[in-house]
């Protein structure tokens, strides 16, 4: 049985951190441009299908490089389009925009990929296991988690040690001020959303390693990534991290005991962060 | 100026189009009364988006197969036959009896057909019950519809979940080992489906190992997975269906537990395979229907018939549940004579499918007192890669005949409630 739980946890973190690549770039668009991103789904949908069509030509790993990056791009479109018009008026209206968004892009998904699932494949030496004893981690699995390690690395040394970043991250404590003293608002936005986006089109190629290709594949990643960002708190980065581990843990340890409820088990977190500590485990008071 | 005047035109035009729609109302409904003595629309409220939207897809293109069959041969009753197409979603309820009830009250069909999702099936069967209209079921699964919720009016072209755990059972018993372990989805359908063949398996000496209910739409079965090699069963029952399917399966493989222990289910369609890589199609499965089965007669001019429709793409047991659903519809009509829905379904009670439609080596017919189609089921394994064929990816071991497989009328406890 402990040997049972602790595969649980191991496991539960490399689920985990996949919510909270997902969930960080969430987390960024809502903290800055106060939207809530409901189409990220379909994001994460269009950069899996481009990894799909384009791997003929160009392999699994110029997949994975390129497709986030053009996703990141329909991104930036998107937001300069759309999502800009909305800035500034009742929550409401981005959650409306986004949410049809989200519908949209998963007819159009369907109406140039086909609505019938289509396997999607890794190289054949990442797929098996490393050892018989710890058959559940592949090489696929680790190697994901260090891609998600890396990156995750590099979003704080931007968020830290560059121009932009700094930026972005004061602007998510006063928006206002930070455009005052000059700093184009506008493209800080976009780029941010890019930013986001870029998070959404890698983490699309990445399940699409170990899940089906479905033009519905984004909807069921979504609402766990939303979770880990309010038990995590809006605004830190570092609470949404340990908010996607937390919840994977946690859905991880629920099967060994109450499968049917390892889903629940996310809600039931959820609910008690927001009862005892709503701001978040890391996030600041006042924000949501 | 120019603008202003432009201005004018394009009120003046917005007041003619106005007025001509107005009057279009007035008259439309003696248009739409003429227009409708020579058609009979056949409602058809099945999945076009969500989860589902692939079996609909292939159920949609049966189905419209089906009509142009059917009107090449002068229609129903000498009229021609049409569809009035509605989204039902993979999973509303809800949205499913709204459409149905704008099918059955608006447009006026004649017949309704859905739904794959075993829930939508059972709400729009109530429906269609209350309104007294003739419905075909194509594809939800769930004991219940033709089981202890039947109706007079609701006839169902796929199986049951019991007779598609009995028909699997004893051969893998016999080949795989008794120690069963089960992932089962946690709704109706999967919770049906493993009674079914936790009852199967106890008549022949089999043993639970284990069960985990996942919810749907699980993502990540790593920790079920994990739960269920450490019960070190013979056999791992996958019952997910659609994308949990897919990913089960996947990361099934991927762990290499295909070759630790047998991986198994009741129900496999060939849409889950074609999303699947091809090291991951293994495992010993039931298909409804199969579109390679070399010299039963009529069923290669019906896969060449729909390569041709599919740009090139081989027939699923979805599309021919599309497509003997409206067949059934146009047979109850031909043979009560009459579109009364009543008479039609007493037309039907026992009912043999011909071979052109039934497209299996042992035919199929409607069971009396229940409504159930009684077919062919095919027991086999799933194979990487067809020899002849990119799409062949079952290989069919058994042909079982679905009354030797299903349970008796008094055990489904289907009672029909016959209008006096």
């Amino acid at each position: 049985m402990s040997q049972l739980i602790l595969l649980a946890v191991v496991n539960g973190l490399i689920v985990g951190a996949f919510y909270a690549l997902m969930a960080i770039g969430l987390s960024l668009i809502m903290s800055l441009s106060d939207v809530i991103n409901f189409a990220h789904g379909g994001f994460l949908a269009v950069g899996a299908y481009l990894a799909y069509s384009m791997t003929p030509y160009v392999g699994f790993w110029g997949g994975l490089l390129i497709a986030p990056v053009l996703t990141a791009g329909l991104g930036l479109l998107v937001e300069k389009v759309l999502i800009s018009r909305v800035y500034g008026r009742d929550p409401l209206y981005s959650l409306l925009l986004t949410f049809g968004l989200a519908f949209i892009f998963e007819d159009v998904t369907r109406y140039i990929w086909g609505a019938q699932g289509l396997p999607y494949q890794v190289p054949g030496w990442l797929m098996s296991p490393l050892s018989l004893s710890l058959f559940f981690l592949t090489g696929y699995r680790v190697f994901m988690m260090a891609l998600i390690m890396v990156v995750v690395g590099a979003l704080f040394w931007l968020m830290t040690r560059t121009r932009l970043g700094l930026r972005i991250r004061a602007g998510t404590l006063d928006l206002e001020t930070v455009s005052i003293l000059g700093v184009n608002v506008r493209v800080l936005r976009n780029l941010n959303f890019g930013i986001g986006i870029y998070l959404a089109g890698l983490a699309g190629v990445l399940a699409a390693g170990q899940l089906g290709l479905q033009p519905t594949i984004g909807d069921s990643l979504i609402m766990p990534s939303f979770i880990a960002i309010i038990i995590g708190g809006l605004g830190s980065l570092t609470g949404t991290l340990l908010g996607g581990l937390m919840i994977g843990v946690a859905s991880g340890l629920a099967t060994v005991f109450v499968p049917s409820a390892s889903e629940a088990v996310m809600y039931v977190m959820m609910a008690v962060v927001l009862l005892v500590r709503p701001q978040g485990l890391l996030g600041e008071e006042g924000r949501f | 100026m120019t603008d202003k005047f432009s201005f004018h035109m394009n009120r003046r035009t917005l007041i003619k189009t106005g007025v001509l729609a107005g009057a279009a109302q007035i008259a439309s409904p003696f248009v739409r009364t003429a227009w409708a003595a020579d058609t009979i629309k056949i409602g058809v409220d099945n999945p076009l988006t969500g989860t589902y939207a692939a079996l609909g897809k292939n159920e949609a293109l049966g189905m419209q197969m089906a009509v142009d069959e059917i009107n090449a041969k002068g229609g129903i009753l000498g009229r021609p036959i049409e569809l009035s197409v509605e989204d039902s979603t993979s999973g509303d309820a809800g949205v499913a009896v709204q459409k149905a009830r704008k099918l059955i009250d608006r447009d006026q069909v004649s017949f309704i057909i859905g739904n794959i999702n075993s829930a939508l099936a059972q709400a729009i069967a109530n429906v269609a019950n209350e309104k007294g209209v003739f419905h075909v079921v194509p594809g939800g699964h769930t004991d219940s519809v033709t089981g202890s919720n039947c109706h007079w009016n609701t006839f169902r072209v796929c199986n049951t979940t019991s007779t598609e755990a009995n028909s699997v059972a004893t051969s893998l018993i016999k080949n795989a080992g008794k120690k069963w372990y089960y992932l089962t989805p946690d709704y109706a359908f999967g919770h049906s489906l493993q009674a079914g063949l936790e009852k199967a398996a106890a008549k022949l000496g089999g043993e639970k190992a284990g069960e985990d209910l996942t919810p749907l739409g699980t993502t990540d079965f790593s920790s079920y997975l994990i739960k269920a090699q450490a019960a070190n069963p013979d056999v791992l029952i996958i019952l997910q269906q659609g994308d949990d399917g897919v990913n089960v399966l996947k990361q099934a493989v991927q762990f290499g537990l295909d070759k630790k222990l047998h991986l198994a289910g009741a129900q496999m369609e060939l849409e889950v395979q074609l999303g699947l890589p091809p090291e991951a199609r293994v495992g010993t499965w039931v298909f409804e229907w199969y579109w390679n089965q070399p010299g039963v007669p009529h069923v290669a001019e019906f896969v060449a018939e729909v390569r041709k429709r599919s740009g090139g793409h081989v027939p699923t047991a979805r599309t021919w549940f599309g497509y003997a659903s409206i067949h059934t519809c146009a047979l109850a009509a031909a043979q009560a004579n009459s579109l009364d829905p009543v008479k039609m379904a007493r037309a039907m009670q026992g009912f043999k499918l011909p071979p052109e439609i039934a497209l299996m080596p042992d035919g199929a017919y409607f069971r009396e007192g229940q409504n159930q189609l009684i077919p062919n089921l095919y027991v086999g394994h799933c194979q990487a890669q067809g020899k002849d064929d990119p799409e062949d990816l079952f290989a069919v071991e058994e042909v079982v005949k679905g009354a030797d497989v299903s349970p008796t009328l008094e055990e489904t406890m289907c009672k029909q409630d016959w209008p006096a």
